[in-house]
């Protein structure tokens, strides 16, 4: 029997499309798209067509897209980038508190290079608090960085709000978004958020791992993190990844074009789960109290074993989630981002990430609650 | 999906449109094609319902109030646009409305700064039982508080809530984003457009676009002489432009040909005014192909030598139909100015060479004479050099769909 995969805010399966239109790229397509000659040109030209899409999905120019080699990188050329080319006007940088690791390894890079990092403050649910983030922001703040949908539980920042309270208070202030768990499920575009800046990887929505991209907005000025050969407008040197980027663009076209039929099906599916789950002892959803919810992300608290067993057990059932999220699990240690959400550590060792999409089925549904039922049965039983 | 929408953002754009009203009979056909441009401008963003209302257009944007805000900034005859909130044609709910949508404009004001505000309404419907000014009055003592940052203020104010009291609605609104002005591209009919890669022929497209012109545009390229980049500039600033209106089309001229004739006959110091003239000939036959109603050229007087009124003279005696140069008084200074605005400086500027660069006269004339034109011609066969170049010219589709073909003819 297939497994139930439910991790698809770790990684969402290629989809065929993607997988059919990379495939000449692994083979006779082989030109490099700086070549002139006619290689070269189809394969710059291959590029382009993936770069024209992302740009109508986020609203920008084409010459505003910038493919890197995935989301981490698009997140340091995006944090370090524009703030080092604000340096100038503004040395106060705020992140969201909940931001991915790899944002928050940049913040703490900055503040290495004198720059004064605060973070986004939250209120009592752990979602960001409007008026306390307004009074935090100074004249001289540089930059915000913020995610749109929170990796870990799906909670939704109220980002076109932060915008426009930041520029009100800081004339000179950038805002980068990480869009990597949002495009294909909320409007990525970036002049309906107030975004200078925006993020994506292409294996969250269905493209090949290895591709990412930075959207800039006009204007904005952005300096490279690594020094080259003037790829990418010179933001990003460095051949291009020529398939990913053509399995990224194909991936980006179909999400965006699925977006209001994954939306009522993601919605259907966390209903249904969510109304079998109800059985479970001291089980406890963390969710947006505000009702600003990604429903592809479902945070459950289960009491009892430590989450990581839970995922064990699960597996052998079949059915593959996360004990939070699966880039955090390197780290051995407790997800800041979960704590700053006031969650404390027991709670933060018992909670499991299920994440769907769009190939996801009732009958999967179905399969999962019942392992979940069955492995916590069992974990009562064995702790008894 | 936005979930943001949720917390009360505007439900609509209210598009204003100046010059139409003052164009009578006219008036329906403008409105539609202005109704149909705006539609064709959203369709890549977001596929919008419109709504006609006398003398304005409700756009509903589904959420992408932002990108929509901005792609009707370059929509010619729309005067102005604001994001507006409905509300029921009931003061108190006028009121509870008005609430709201200060709550958003008072998102953009730092603490401690202060502004000058006033409410102006306008009545469309006059079954509305309260006076515009008392609405005004009513509403903003209702909504004006002690602790707001505004200050009433009837003479300047920095912030207007608007109030249009319609028929069935009444839309709420404290923003106003100036529209680029200018007629409904279409409602004059069709131009053509000699454009290089210059800053000026793109500005004096985008001109004739303003005053409602479909523009169409013909290039001369000089293969092998000039190379292919020459000719994808020219392609991104039709692209650039053709945001401006519904189309993007381009003719491309081979133009070498005529240039080494013309270099065989002779009379150096012509030769650019023959440039010319052959590009006025070829372009007449393919206005007559696009039923274009005139030419447009970025000359301006004086700018460079085949620009005095003398040479002008001699260079549009060649076309059969009206040269319209919108930038004829400008300075160069005006043009970039305009070609910032536009977008198209920062593609104009990038360097490369032009056909018109090529066996440049050393000592160009400045007073040329239409006779000594037309001897120096009679050494040619013009007729079979301008057939030669239509029939290599390639014609290119650079709008976004072929739906834009459709519309236009």
């Amino acid at each position: 029997m297939q497994p139930v995969y439910l991790d698809h805010a770790a990684s969402s399966p290629l989809r065929p499309e993607a997988r059919a239109a990379v495939l000449p790229f692994l083979e006779g397509e082989y030109g490099n798209p700086s070549s002139r000659h006619p290689l070269g040109a189809r394969a710059a030209e291959a590029i382009a067509r993936a770069r024209e899409t992302l740009a109508q999905a986020l609203l920008v120019e084409p010459r505003q897209v910038t493919f890197t080699s995935g989301g981490t990188e698009a997140a340091n050329l995006a944090v370090l980038g524009l703030a080092r080319a604000t340096r100038a006007r503004g040395r106060h940088v705020l992140v969201g508190a909940t931001e991915h690791s790899c944002v928050r390894a940049c913040a703490a890079e900055l503040a290495r290079e004198g720059f004064e990092v605060e973070l986004v403050p939250l209120d009592a649910h752990g979602e960001v608090d409007l008026a306390a983030f307004a009074a935090r922001v100074r004249p001289d703040t540089a930059l915000l960085a913020q995610m749109l949908v929170n990796n870990e539980t799906g909670v939704i920042a109220p980002l076109a709000r932060m915008a426009k309270l930041a520029r009100a208070r800081a004339a000179s202030v950038r805002i980068a978004v990480d869009a990597v768990q949002a495009f294909g499920k909320l409007d990525c575009a970036l002049c309906e958020l107030g975004a200078d800046a925006l993020f994506l990887s292409a294996h969250k929505l269905g493209g090949p791992k290895g591709a990412g991209a930075l959207a800039l907005a006009p204007g904005v000025s952005c300096t490279p993190v690594l020094h080259g050969g003037g790829q990418e407008h010179g933001l990003r040197p460095g051949t291009e990844n020529v398939a990913a980027i053509v399995g990224f663009g194909v991936a980006a076209r179909l999400a965006q074009q699925q977006r209001p039929q994954w939306m009522t099906h993601v919605r259907r599916l966390r209903a249904r789960l969510l109304e079998r789950l109800t059985g479970l002892p001291g089980v406890r959803v963390v969710e947006s109290a505000s009702g600003a919810q990604e429903p592809g992300i479902l945070a459950l608290m289960l009491p009892g074993a430590p989450a990581e067993v839970r995922v064990h057990h699960l597996a052998q059932r079949g059915v593959f989630v996360s004990a939070g999220a699966a880039c955090q699990s390197h780290a051995r240690e407790l997800s800041p981002a979960l704590r700053a959400i006031g969650l404390d550590d027991e709670s933060i060792r018992c909670l499991l990430r299920l994440s769907v999409n769009l190939s996801t089925t009732l009958e999967d549904i179905e399969r999962a609650a019942q392992a979940l039922l069955e492995v916590s049965r069992e974990l009562e039983r064995a702790a008894s | 999906m936005s979930f943001e929408s949720v917390s009360g953002a505007p439900e609509a754009v209210l598009v204003r449109y100046g010059e139409l009203m003052l164009k009578g009979a006219n008036r329906l056909d403008f409105e539609n094609t202005l109704a149909r441009n705006v539609r064709l401008a959203l369709e890549p963003i977001v596929p919008v319902r419109l709504q006609r209302e006398h003398a304005r257009l409700l756009v509903f944007p589904q959420g992408r109030m932002e990108a929509v805000l901005q792609r009707l900034q370059q929509v010619f005859g729309i005067s102005s646009v604001s994001p507006v909130w409905g509300a029921p044609c009931e003061s108190e709910a006028i009121v509870e409305c008005a609430r709201r949508v200060l709550e958003d404009a008072l998102l953009a004001i730092a603490p401690g700064e202060t502004r000058r505000f006033r409410v102006l309404s306008r009545r469309a419907d006059k079954r509305f039982p309260l006076g515009s000014m008392e609405l005004d009055r009513l509403v903003a003592a209702r909504i004006v508080q002690a602790s707001h940052p505004l200050r009433i203020d009837l003479d300047r104010p920095e912030l207007v809530l608007g109030i249009e009291v319609r028929e069935n609605r009444a839309w709420l609104y404290a923003r106003r984003e100036a529209g680029p002005g200018g007629l409904p591209v279409g409602t004059l009919g069709r131009a053509l457009c000699l454009v290089s890669g210059g800053i000026d022929s793109p500005v004096a497209a985008w001109m004739a676009m303003k005053r409602g012109c479909e523009v169409v545009f013909v290039t001369f390229h000089s293969p092998p002489y000039i190379g292919e980049n020459a000719v994808h500039k020219v392609m991104d600033l039709v692209r650039v432009l053709g945001r401006w209106q519904r189309s993007a089309r381009l003719y491309v001229v081979p133009f070498a040909p005529v240039q080494e004739a013309l270099c065989d006959a002779g009379a150096e110091s012509y030769r650019t005014i023959l440039y010319r003239r052959m590009m006025q000939r070829i372009a007449t036959h393919i206005a007559g192909l696009e039923r274009a109603g005139a030419l447009v050229t970025g000359e301006s007087l004086g700018q460079v030598a085949s620009q005095t009124m003398e040479n002008l003279a001699c260079i549009e005696q060649a076309a059969g139909l009206p040269v319209l140069r919108p930038l004829i008084c400008f300075d160069k200074q005006e043009t970039i100015a305009l070609a910032s605005r536009i977008g198209t400086y920062e593609l104009s500027s990038v360097q490369t060479p032009d056909c018109c660069s090529l066996f440049l006269p050393r000592h160009p004339v400045l007073r040329g004479s239409i006779a000594t034109c037309e001897e120096i011609e009679a050494r040619l066969d013009v007729d079979q050099l301008v057939r030669a170049a239509l029939a290599n010219t390639q014609p290119h589709n650079l709008g976004h769909t072929a739906r834009l073909r459709k519309v236009s003819t």
